[in-house]
């Protein structure tokens, strides 16, 4: 597995990478090679070449950048219109019989109707074969749904209905897991527990690729991302390699306090600190830093000093789109 | 919550015995594809079929009652009524999934296409054989010409079984599945089929008249269209018709780009 960051690469029509791009795993089971799938004028994928191997990856990027498509080309739902998908070797859209070795949960919340949640799994597993019959009841049970398992799963929350099709994705016990936004709804609980799920089906040796655009949700189960901007490969590495990434760029952070003027007189003494301006409209003061890290260290201990209290810290930046704007820059 | 492979222990699996997937499909088309607006809307065109028993009852300028029947039928339940409630049906069972981005849990999975698109087809056929068959043939009864229920009964099941076909093949080639559906009832078939008899004898429509017409003991002679088959040979062509449909369904299935609900 890759752990080095790279600068921004924009697809390599090579097709056996070398093995030092982070952008390719060292045992892939998921090859995307030069692939490009455009929508009419709209070009969701361009010549993106990367792979997937055992363990988790976060597939991170901002709405639009082509990470439900890159999912979709890779399952085989959506036809490439240009390159090569292979799972294990094999064409996901003409080798029927590689489905039966991946699952997909797909982000939206469309779910079948007038199903229960046992129904369901249990359909999935009849249509895969799976010979363990004790199987649904202990993938329901898993992600939690075993004691609503008879409810209809159209009637779910968006949460029940995201860990439903995780039961139905599991019951199949895939190599190659595919989660598209599968936190979604989730509630603080459920998303420590699915991400707990998640680490030890990559730690199993599975290839689990999980989409987000939060980072902070991809890094606590990905040890690897690849990053998406606009369909194209804006960046991959280890995760610390991304975040390191991150927090070496111009950031802002909006600080609310009891005593802002106070503050901002003591936040211009620190190194961390480029500049403070105070913003009227989210009535609190705004640091540019290049520094996060000492300032998340420094400023609570400045506070404290001074006896000022802090109502809110939040970064302004912090946001994927953010990072991937300074990446592809 | 644990993975599957460290699972606790859990309750007895409800039901131990798996099913095969060509069943699965089977079963899953009556339990998902159809909810109960759906149904409504099968049994909608239904409640329709026996009003046109009723209007048959009501009309006295036929000799006998099983004339009435015949020419409403033809004209009511085999040209509007049935081809409405076989697509219902058959948007039920392929298109209205693929539309609302649930198809890709069957799709997706190991599964041969011809026994997906098999068991949506047998599937809606069923549903087809219990509604608006029966509701055809109860009309023929509730027009007072028992002796008509069974060839209404047979024309209206080959009819929705051979529209289903279509409709699925249509819903694997295009989203669009009831639009289209409907151009090809009303304007291909009812239109077109009318001037042309090549087209008329591929039309289910047509087609189930034909064969309704030729298992009755007294056909008016005004239903009968030169050139089209009756009775039993209509029969085979139809079957002609579903298994081509099959086919292209079969072929497009494997090729559809499933983009998704959202897109």
């Amino acid at each position: 597995m890759a752990t080095n960051f790279d600068p921004p690469s924009f697809g390599s029509p090579a097709f056996e990478p070398p093995r030092v791009d982070p952008a390719f795993a060292g045992d892939a089971t998921v090859e995307i090679s030069n692939v490009s799938v455009w929508f009419g004028p709209k070009v969701a994928l361009s010549e993106l070449s990367c792979s997937f191997g055992a363990g988790v990856t976060g597939l991170l990027g901002p709405n639009g950048a082509g990470k439900t498509t890159l999912m979709r080309a890779m399952t085989g739902l959506v036809d490439v219109n240009q390159g090569e998908v292979r799972i294990e070797g094999r064409d996901p859209r003409r080798e029927r019989k590689v489905h039966g070795r991946m699952a997909l949960v797909p982000e939206d919340e469309a779910v079948p109707a007038g199903l229960t949640a046992r129904q369901f799994v249990h359909y999935t597993a009849d249509l895969f074969r799976v010979p363990d019959r004790e199987a649904p009841e202990r993938v329901l049970h898993s992600v939690g749904m075993l004691d609503v398992a008879d409810r209809r799963v159209d009637g779910f929350s968006k949460g029940m209905r995201q860990r439903t099709k995780i039961a139905a994705a599991l019951v199949t016990d895939p190599q190659v897991v595919v989660l598209d936004e599968p936190l979604n709804g989730a509630d603080p609980v459920q998303r420590l527990q699915l991400i707990a799920l998640f680490k030890q089906l990559g730690a199993s040796g599975r290839t689990v690729i999980v989409s987000s655009h939060v980072l902070n949700e991809v890094e606590r189960m990905a040890e690897r991302m690849i990053v998406l901007m606009h369909g194209r490969l804006a960046a991959a590495g280890g995760r610390h390699a991304i975040r390191d990434a991150m927090d070496d760029r111009p950031r802002h952070v909006l600080v609310r306090s009891d005593d802002g003027r106070r503050l901002a007189a003591s936040l211009v003494a620190l190194e961390s600190v480029a500049g403070v301006t105070f913003d009227q409209m989210r009535d609190g003061l705004v640091i540019q830093t290049v520094q996060a890290r000492e300032l998340a260290t420094e400023l609570p201990r400045l506070a404290r000093d001074s006896s000022i209290r802090l109502h809110e810290v939040r970064a302004l930046d912090d946001s994927l789109e953010s990072l991937f704007r300074e990446l592809v820059r | 919550m644990t993975a599957p492979t460290t699972s606790q222990p859990t309750p007895t699996a409800r039901r131990s015995r798996s099913r095969s997937r060509f069943m699965a499909i089977v079963i899953y088309t009556w339990q998902s594809c159809m909810p109960p607006k759906r149904w409504l809307a099968i049994l909608l065109p239904c409640a329709g079929a026996l009003l046109f028993g009723l209007l048959a009852r009501a009309v006295d300028n036929f000799p006998t009652r099983e004339r009435a029947f015949a020419n409403v039928a033809a004209e009511g339940i085999f040209s509007l009524v049935m081809p409405i409630a076989a697509l219902v049906i058959g948007d039920s069972v392929l298109g209205a999934e693929v539309r609302a981005g649930t198809f890709h849990f069957t799709w997706l999975s190991p599964t041969p296409t011809w026994q997906i698109v098999l068991g949506r087809w047998i599937g809606g056929s069923v549903v087809a054989c219990i509604t608006i068959a029966p509701a055809t043939a109860i009309a023929a009864f509730v027009a007072g010409a028992p002796s008509a229920a069974g060839p209404a009964y047979v024309a209206a099941a080959v009819g929705s079984v051979s529209y289903i076909a279509l409709f699925i093949a249509i819903g694997c080639i295009t989203r669009r599945t009831a639009a289209w559906s409907l151009a090809i009832v009303f304007l291909v078939e009812r239109l077109l089929g009318a001037a042309l008899t090549g087209i008329a004898q591929l039309s289910p429509t047509w087609e189930s008249r034909a064969i309704f017409v030729g298992y009755l003991d007294d056909p008016p002679q005004r239903l009968i269209r030169a050139g089209i088959p009756q009775g039993g040979d209509a029969i085979i062509r139809l079957a002609i018709v579903a298994i081509v449909a099959l086919v292209v369904a079969n072929w497009r299935m494997s090729h559809m780009r499933l983009s998704g609900a959202s897109d």
